[in-house]
């Protein structure tokens, strides 16, 4: 084989694994989900299917998958079709960038590969950013092209709604990349190895917490969750921008939505949680003698940091309920930006005093 | 200083907080309200109000009488009732048609309290989704048959079996009439 091919192969390798992890967990977080919103509003939530309803998510597929594919009257076709692919593909494709653990190198004859990324560009973040707002154009689109009042006003919504917050992820994260001095993911997290107080959420010259709060609720607006759920508000737009939706084609949707809740919580973790690293120097299992299984604890922290940002997401969505239109952007326009500009300016200003903190 | 912790109270989320603890607390004192429906049922109250049905005697005969008085007492216009003189008895009468409509029912049971002979009674059912609206329409062989198997001893007013008070049945043959 090539070397070419050899090294196509390993990448595909790698995609599949991660579209593979990302993929179950998407259905983990569809049960889990539903068991703890259930919990938590002393419901149980899904109990049938398999033992306490386990196997919810296989039957939820299996359903989806079989039912008929409807394209309304009047729709556009093309754009019908492509909408579904435009939310799930960069949904998808930002995790190339996510560093699942240590930055380790290995060797395949001649070919080198990073095991835990699948490609350490350096401009990680920036790539996830510019692919989210392909994301929103997957919704728009896909209100538009459904022929429907609904459809159109739960498209119109998200597009207001996506482009206001995605300036506030920009900006939040700007504080995270001055300390850095990097885009990448991999740099960035590297840099934050050692106690926690390294973690740029709570580092010395200028701790990210207040741009961390700022990115998660801007996270929260960005993947239409609760209480920023406009663009899907069932009780206005029975189901928003894919009322129109059905079979297949909303499970891409779906798909799409809960990838990107896995999306924004692997970065939030990543830039301001330390990634892979253990709140500690090191790790338990090199201290025990075994270096060679140390990624399996750095993956379990990455694993533990991105599933506690996607439990309070649900733990949010049982909580609050939705905002009003005006009130969200007002939030997102009067008090989001000025906190993350203002982050920026002090984070800047401490970074010129101590240029070695 | 009232402002200030107002503003405090902003900036630091102080509300939101507030309502996710209560959201914790509730998960973390996880006591469910729901029942698991069609495997576990709740305890139906003494008066409750389900299906109507046509209620017999002890000896199996209809109690109704044809009066249609339950048809004029519905306020939705269930029942349609179809009265005859009973063969060969000119003073008798019985329903010699009985139709419900389920459909319009909203069990509000005047027809109960508006039978003269307690011929109509309101079991314990409530399972009667059906795929065909029409299986909603019932006639008096289904109502009978509800009754049957709903009150398989029917005692609903001991006084009211009394041979002396029932007085409109017409299947006690060997029950001297009443003196006119």
């Amino acid at each position: 084989m090539t070397e070419i091919g050899f090294r196509l192969t390993l990448t595909f390798i790698q995609i599949g694994v991660i579209v593979g992890i990302v993929i179950v967990t998407v259905l983990l977080l569809t049960l889990a989900e539903r068991k703890v919103l259930g919990w938590m509003q002393d419901r149980m939530g899904p109990m049938e299917v398999g033992p306490y309803g386990t196997l919810q998510p296989l039957a939820d597929a299996l359903k989806l998958f079989f039912k008929e594919d409807i394209v309304p009257a009047g729709a556009n076709k093309f754009l019908f079709t492509a909408a579904p692919l435009l939310a799930l593909i960069p949904a998808f494709i930002g995790f190339a960038v996510i560093p699942w653990g240590p930055d380790l190198t290995f060797d395949f004859d001649g070919v080198t590969l990073k095991p835990f990324v699948i490609s350490d560009i350096n401009i990680g973040i920036l790539y996830i950013l510019a692919f989210a707002s392909i994301g929103a154009y997957g919704i728009i689109l896909g209100g538009w092209a459904s022929n429907s009042k609904y459809s159109l006003l739960g498209g119109l919504r998200s597009a207001a709604q996506i482009i206001s917050y995605e300036l506030n992820i920009g900006l939040a994260i700007v504080g995270v990349l001055i300390l850095g001095g990097s885009l990448s993911l991999v740099q960035i997290t590297n840099a934050q190895s050692g106690w926690f107080w390294n973690w740029y959420a709570f580092s010395f010259p200028a701790p990210q917490i207040f741009a961390l709060v700022v990115y998660v609720i801007s996270a929260v607006a960005e993947t239409n969750r609760v209480p920023f759920d406009l663009p899907e508000a069932e009780s206005e737009l029975v189901a928003g921008f894919f009322t129109e939706y059905s079979g297949l084609r909303f499970a891409f949707f779906f798909l799409a939505e809960y990838a990107n809740m896995v999306l924004v919580s692997c970065v939030a973790s990543a830039m301001f949680l330390g990634g892979w690293n253990a709140p500690y120097p090191g790790t338990i299992l090199e201290f025990m003698g075994l270096p060679s299984l140390a990624w399996i604890e750095n993956t379990m922290w990455f694993a533990f940091k991105t599933y506690s940002f996607l439990f309070l997401f649900f733990w949010l969505r049982a909580t609050l309920p939705r905002l009003r239109y005006d009130q969200l952007m007002r939030f997102g326009w009067k008090v989001m930006l000025p906190i993350a500009l203002a982050n920026i300016v002090i984070t800047s200003i401490a970074v010129y005093l101590f240029p070695n903190g | 200083m009232q402002s200030f912790t107002e503003w405090f109270k902003t900036i630091t989320l102080y509300e939101i907080l507030v309502g996710m603890k209560a959201t914790l607390g509730h998960l973390l004192n996880y006591k469910p309200v729901t029942l698991q429906y069609p495997h576990e049922k709740r305890t139906l109250p003494d008066n409750y109000r389900g299906m109507l049905a046509l209620l017999r005697y002890d000896d199996g005969t209809e109690k109704c009488v044809g009066c249609d008085l339950c048809e004029a007492a519905c306020p939705s216009r269930v029942i349609r009732v179809v009265s005859a003189e009973v063969p060969g008895e000119p003073t008798k009468r019985y329903s010699k048609e009985y139709y419900m409509d389920m459909t319009r029912c909203l069990f509000c049971g005047m027809c109960v309290d508006a039978c003269p002979v307690d011929a109509l009674g309101m079991t314990r059912e409530f399972e009667w989704a059906v795929y065909d609206k029409r299986q909603l329409h019932l006639n008096k062989q289904q109502l009978l048959a509800i009754g049957d198997r709903s009150f398989p001893i029917r005692e609903k007013r001991l006084e009211l079996q009394h041979q002396n008070t029932a007085f409109f049945n017409v299947a006690f043959k060997h029950v001297p009439q009443k003196p006119n």
